[in-house]
């Protein structure tokens, strides 16, 4: 399992190359991408800027994910996640998995991410024309968290 | 002394003069410095009553406001966590 938070731009494709690298014992490689969009609404982006509490959270991510690997048969995960400035265009996290079957790598990922939606402590501020704001999680995103933790 | 950590909206109204303060005589608790917090920064102490607000001490989750404080500690305020 690998954690990163990473001020530095990355290449998601290249994570997973090297992920992945020589793991012939996995059956199973699913991967998310979330990047980040140059609208919101109707509203331009020029910049996302992600806030983070060096060591607290890498720290809780890292348990996220463990929490994650556990319940899905220890699939191998791989989290990159960017900090500070990021332009339109540009990945704003990686999530992989790599396990024996599909069904246990499609819901880490899936879980993880939900997770990371509400208790990953980041916290991303908004920048256009229109000015700056501070972006919380959605209601659905706290549904899905509450689903995610039923399972 | 202790040091205080302002993340995400709560930075942005934050001074920095607090980021490394004298534990005043009167707080012993989280609580007693979050109220202390409040008293010095009203616009702050808002912005923290508005949402709902986590504190860790040392790097770790605090779970109780009654948790108390001692010279050294680090204390990091936490707005609703938007990652992913």
């Amino acid at each position: 399992m690998e954690v990163r938070v990473t001020a530095e731009a990355f290449d998601p494709q290249a994570e997973i190359a090297a992920f992945t690298k020589g793991r012939n014992d996995a059956g199973a490689l699913v991967s998310f991408v979330g990047t980040c969009r140059a609208t919101t609404g109707s509203a331009a982006v020029d910049e996302l800027r992600i806030d983070h509490y060096p060591g607290f959270s890498e720290k809780e991510i890292s348990r996220l994910a463990e929490e994650t690997s556990c319940r899905f048969n220890c699939p191998d995960l791989l989290v990159v996640h960017r900090v500070g400035a990021i332009r339109p265009g540009e990945a704003i996290v990686l999530v992989a998995a790599l396990s024996t079957h599909r069904s246990d790598a499609f819901e880490a990922v899936r879980i993880l991410m939900d997770y990371l939606k509400t208790d990953a402590p980041l916290w991303k501020k908004e920048t256009g024309p229109a000015g700056a704001r501070w972006i919380e999680p959605r209601p659905e995103d706290y549904a899905r968290r509450r689903e995610a933790e039923k399972g | 002394m202790i040091r205080l950590v302002f993340l995400g909206k709560f930075g942005d109204v934050a001074p920095a003069g607090l980021a490394e303060i004298t534990l005043p005589g009167d707080v012993h608790t989280l609580k007693d410095l979050k109220d202390w917090v409040a008293r010095q920064e009203p616009v702050l102490g808002a912005a923290m009553d508005a949402t709902r607000t986590k504190l860790i001490v040392n790097q770790c989750v605090a779970h109780d406001l009654s948790q108390a404080l001692t010279d050294g500690d680090e204390v990091a305020f936490l707005p609703p966590m938007s990652g992913g």
